[in-house]
């Protein structure tokens, strides 16, 4: 369990920005798998094993939000992240479990991304090459 | 018709109006005589007055007919049995009704009647001796029946007035009532600016009750802007007669107020000035009100803007930023090529902290975290370095404890933020700014928790401000600042059940202020899960 890397779900409807955010935490470390959209990313889940979603807010069809409430509706363990470029916290985030901004670069990303799968329990710690 | 004839020949006889009378009303004129002779003979001669004539045989007789009655004139003869004229005059004069009541004597002349008839010149009284003339008799009742009338219309028009007076006095009270029920303060000040009226509204509004103004000149109770005294209205009030506009006043406690004031000049009779009336209405709250809502209004719409824009420059910026760091530490790169990406992605991120920092505060979580007080000053102080370079401020920092709390950092950040941002405006040429954090153990509650301190060498805080400071839209920075910033800071404090304090004194070389933060190391549970789902 321990070599084997945090697979990480990420959502955003943007196709550039997603493209480079999983170059990013693949070269940190992590596996990434993506979805363009809420709907694909709960179909994703289905099939495959994901230790921690990192969604964008606002995105057509389900919100980064709203795909949090699906979620956690259907799999309550799995830790989320909101992502957002929008610097409010927005009322309906209470499914997910932090909040980040996009902004905030990759060193701080990473750090709250093993910062919330530490705490949540789901996997035992973070990826080796993370820090 | 003859009876009137002669009642107008006779107005004009004892009067010397032309212009006849329009009350007709009769008088009653009571003949008193033993011999039923003489008092036919009498109403014979009065006949032709128009009067009407009541005869009485006896001097009881009389007084019965007198007490029934209104009698203006009491004809009667002196020498009757039982009760003579003298007598009957008497009694008629003891009695307060009939001091008024002219009474003629009818007697053969003696010395010693004469005499007695001059004992009642106080009355209307006068005699006719016998044998009666008949002209000399209904001359005499003429005049004193016109007299009768006269006097019975002053009466009347006496009580008329007096019913006006009270009338009017009623109404001067109610309008004097209706003043004091208004809330606007009204008053009245004279030609010299000496103020003579004074309302309750105004006792409210000013703080100064009436007897302590009325006689006082207008200018030394009421400080006024943006003119210096009120006489300054007066061209206006001259040319116009009416001035109407809004004015800083300052109450008694030196509270200055916006009032809407209105004011006329009322003219004497010789077009001299009378007096200023003047009703004022506070207005302050309401422009208070408005001015708050405008900034709400403001800041909601560049809350939006700040959204949107942070939005649109967010998402590029992520990818750009990922862009550089996937750059930096591309193996094709050589040195020279590595270090442009990484000194691009350092500025990238300065643009990012920039964008953060300026387009709203953001809460990275919805539980408190473990969070340092250091770490959060030293944070603010980053952002106002450029003002500390600028404004010349020397920043002394002591952090004598690691201040580790459970907490919101985005809150604490906005708190210090407030009152850093305060301490370096209150410093425009520069200065010290001192920031202290240490323990500190509540001595009354055992409350454990972290004493923050942020002191300046800027230009103080004025007493009569001290108790304001903490209200919502209060600001001594006019137009630059919102008035909120404290009374935010203080309500996020209160929430972590904490306490901001200030001192100010006045030194020989310049002032010294100091704000004082009490954060409790831990704050309930309660408060926390409140603050979660907020």
């Amino acid at each position: 369990m321990r070599d084997e890397k945090p697979i990480i779900l990420c959502v955003d409807d943007e196709e550039i920005p997603l493209s480079l955010r999983k170059s990013v935490l693949e070269k940190l470390g992590y596996s990434v798998v993506t979805a363009n959209s809420g709907a694909e990313a709960l179909k994703l889940l289905e099939k495959h094993r994901v230790d921690l979603v990192l969604t964008d807010m606002l995105m057509p069809g389900l919100s980064g939000a709203e795909l949090a409430r699906e979620i956690k509706q259907r799999m309550p363990r799995i830790p989320i992240i909101l992502f957002s470029g929008v610097n409010e916290i927005p009322e309906d985030a209470g499914y997910a479990d932090f909040f980040l901004s996009k902004v905030e670069g990759p060193a701080r990303m990473s750090a709250k991304i093993s910062e919330v799968l530490s705490q949540s329990g789901y996997l035992t710690g973070p990826a080796d090459s993370a820090a | 018709m003859a009876a009137a004839t002669s009642w107008n020949t006779s107005t004009m006889n004892s009067q010397g109006h032309a212009k006849p009378m329009e009350d007709h009303e009769k008088v009653n004129i009571l003949m008193v005589d033993d011999q039923p002779a003489k008092l036919l003979s009498y109403e014979v001669i009065l006949e032709d007055l128009g009067e009407n004539l009541i005869k009485a045989a006896s001097a009881n007789e009389a007084l019965e007919h007198l007490l029934k009655k209104d009698i203006a004139i009491v004809l009667t003869d002196v020498s009757m049995p039982d009760i003579d004229g003298f007598d009957l005059a008497e009694m008629i004069r003891q009695h307060p009704r009939f001091q008024k009541t002219a009474i003629i004597f009818i007697s053969g002349v003696h010395l010693t009647d004469v005499d007695r008839v001059k004992g009642y010149r106080q009355g209307a009284v006068d005699y006719i001796t016998v044998p009666v003339i008949p002209e000399l008799l209904r001359a005499k009742v003429s005049v004193f029946a016109e007299l009768h009338r006269k006097r019975r219309q002053l009466e009347l028009l006496n009580q008329q007035l007096e019913h006006r007076v009270s009338e009017r006095t009623r109404e001067l009270k109610q309008r004097a009532d209706l003043l004091d029920l208004a809330t606007e303060a009204i008053m009245v000040r004279d030609a010299d600016g000496i103020i003579r009226f004074w309302n309750s509204g105004a006792e409210e509004l000013y703080g100064w009750p009436r007897d302590e103004v009325l006689g006082r000149h207008v200018n030394d109770v009421i400080a006024i802007k943006p003119h210096n005294s009120h006489e300054d209205l007066h061209p206006d009030l001259f040319s116009f007669g009416r001035w109407e506009g809004n004015l800083i006043h300052s109450t008694r406690d030196g509270r200055e107020i916006v009032v809407a004031s209105r004011q006329a000049l009322k003219s004497k009779g010789d077009g001299g000035i009378g007096a200023i009336l003047e009703i004022n209405r506070d207005i302050t709250a309401t422009l208070q009100t408005e001015e708050a809502l405008r900034r709400a209004e403001r800041l909601a719409a560049m809350g939006r803007v700040a959204g949107i824009i942070a939005h649109e420059i967010n998402n590029p910026l992520e990818a750009i930023i990922n862009a550089f760091y996937l750059l930096r530490d591309h193996p094709t790169l050589d040195d020279e090529a590595r270090r442009y990406a990484q000194l691009g992605e350092e500025e990238l991120l300065r643009v990012a902290h920039i964008v953060r920092q300026t387009l709203g505060f953001y809460r990275e979580s919805q539980h408190p975290v473990d969070i340092s007080i250091p770490e959060i000053l030293d944070n603010v102080l980053e952002l106002q370095s450029r003002h500390f370079q600028l404004s010349r401020i020397e920043v002394e920092k002591l952090y004598e404890t690691e201040a580790r709390l459970f907490g919101f950092p985005m809150d604490l950040k906005q708190v210090f933020l407030n009152l850093i941002t305060n301490a370096v405006q209150a410093m425009p040429g520069g200065g010290r700014l001192r920031l202290r954090v240490r323990d500190h153990v509540d001595p009354l509650t055992q409350v454990r928790g972290v004493y923050v301190y942020i002191g300046d060498t800027g230009s103080g805080i004025d007493a009569q401000h001290a108790k304001q400071l903490f209200e919502p839209f209060f600001s001594t920075k006019a137009a630059k600042g919102t008035g909120l910033g404290l009374w935010i800071s203080k309500g996020i404090v209160q929430k972590y059940e904490g306490s901001i304090q200030f001192r100010s004194v006045r030194l020989a070389g310049g002032s010294a202020t100091c704000f004082r933060v009490f954060l409790p190391a831990q704050f309930s549970a309660k408060t926390a899960k409140g603050r979660a789902v907020a």
